[in-house]
C-alpha cells in the first residue's frame, strides 16, 4: 500500500515491514520493545511535510478532540510536536 | 439526524492472527477503494503498553448522484485510531473521515477480543454511528444512503479482512505461538 506522498512510500514500506515483524514476533508476544521507533521516525517526518503541504494539518488537528485525541499530547513526546506552521 | 448502527461476529482465527490482520488489512482485493494509508503516530503507552496507532487513510469518494452537488473534492479522507493490548487480548479502533463532514459524520467503532473459552476464535463488535445536520430535505435520502454503504462496507471489509487472514494464516506468523500454548496446555 502506497502512501499518500509518493517520496514517503519507500520509508513507508520500510516501516511496514519493520512493524509487521515486530508485531507479529516481538509485541504479540508481550514484548514492549520500540524496534521501529527510528524508521518510523524518517518516515513520520516525511509524511508530516506531505500533510503540511497539501493542507491537511489543520483538518486532522479538528477532528484530534474526537480521534487520535490520546495520541496529540505532545506535551509527554516532544518528537511528536506538530511542524510549526 | 443521528443513526447507530451495531453489528456483531467472530472469527474463527486466534485473537493474534486476527489483530494482525487487522493491522495489515490494506491492500486487500475487497479494497481497491482505498488508495493510500499513512501512519501518522506509533507509539507505545508508557502507563499501560498498549500499542497505540494513528492512520490516515484516502479513499476514492464514490456518492449518489444527488450528494455530488454538496461534496466538493475527489478523495476522501478518514482518520483512524487504534490501541491494542496483547495482555489482555484487546484491540479497540474509531474511525471517522474528516473530509465531507458538512454532509455527514460517520464514526465507527470496532472491538476485536479474544475469546477467554477459545483460543483459535475472535470476538468482533462494530458499532457505526451517522450524523448529519445537511438538512435540505435530505436526511432521509442520507439515512437510506448510509444504511445501505454501511451494509455493503461491512460486508466488504469482512471478506477483506477473510482474504488476509487466510495469508497470515498461510505464512505461519503465529504458528510458533500456537504450539507453544499446546506445550503448555497438553491434553
Amino acid at each position: 500500500m502506497d502512501s499518500l506522498g509518493a517520496e514517503c512510500t519507500p520509508l513507508k514500506h520500510k516501516y511496514d515491514a519493520c512493524f509487521t515483524k515486530w508485531y507479529s514476533e516481538k509485541f504479540i508476544n508481550g514484548e514492549r520493545s520500540n524496534d521501529c521507533a527510528e524508521v518510523f521516525k524518517e518516515y513520520q517526518a516525511c509524511i508530516r511535510k506531505v500533510l503540511v503541504d497539501r493542507g491537511l494539518t489543520k483538518m486532522i488537528d479538528d477532528a484530534r478532540p474526537t480521534i487520535g485525541s490520546v495520541f496529540a499530547s505532545a506535551a509527554d513526546d516532544k518528537d511528536a510536536a506538530p511542524p510549526k506552521k | 439526524m443521528v443513526k447507530f448502527y451495531q453489528h456483531r461476529y467472530s472469527y474463527d482465527y486466534s485473537w493474534s492472527t486476527v489483530s494482525y490482520a487487522f493491522l495489515t488489512r490494506y491492500p486487500n482485493p475487497f479494497a481497491t477503494h482505498v488508495l493510500s494509508v499513512d501512519t501518522l503516530d506509533h507509539r507505545i503507552d508508557t502507563a499501560t503498553g498498549d500499542l497505540l496507532i494513528t492512520r490516515l487513510l484516502r479513499k476514492t469518494n464514490s456518492v449518489p448522484r444527488w450528494a455530488r452537488g454538496i461534496m466538493r473534492g475527489n478523495d476522501a479522507y478518514i482518520l483512524e485510531e487504534v490501541r491494542v493490548n496483547p495482555d489482555a487480548g484487546t484491540l479497540v479502533s474509531k474511525t471517522r473521515n474528516i473530509t465531507h463532514t458538512r454532509l455527514m459524520k460517520v464514526e465507527e467503532r470496532q472491538f476485536l477480543l479474544a475469546d477467554k473459552d477459545n483460543s483459535s476464535h475472535t470476538l468482533c463488535r462494530n458499532e457505526t454511528s451517522i450524523v448529519s445536520n445537511i438538512g435540505y430535505g435530505l436526511n432521509s435520502k442520507i439515512e437510506n444512503f448510509s444504511l445501505s454503504r454501511f451494509t455493503d462496507n461491512l460486508a466488504k471489509s469482512r471478506k477483506g479482512m477473510l482474504y488476509v487472514l487466510d495469508l497470515a494464516q498461510r505464512k505461519g506468523l503465529f504458528r510458533q505461538r500456537l504450539k507453544l500454548e499446546e506445550q503448555i496446555s497438553p491434553s
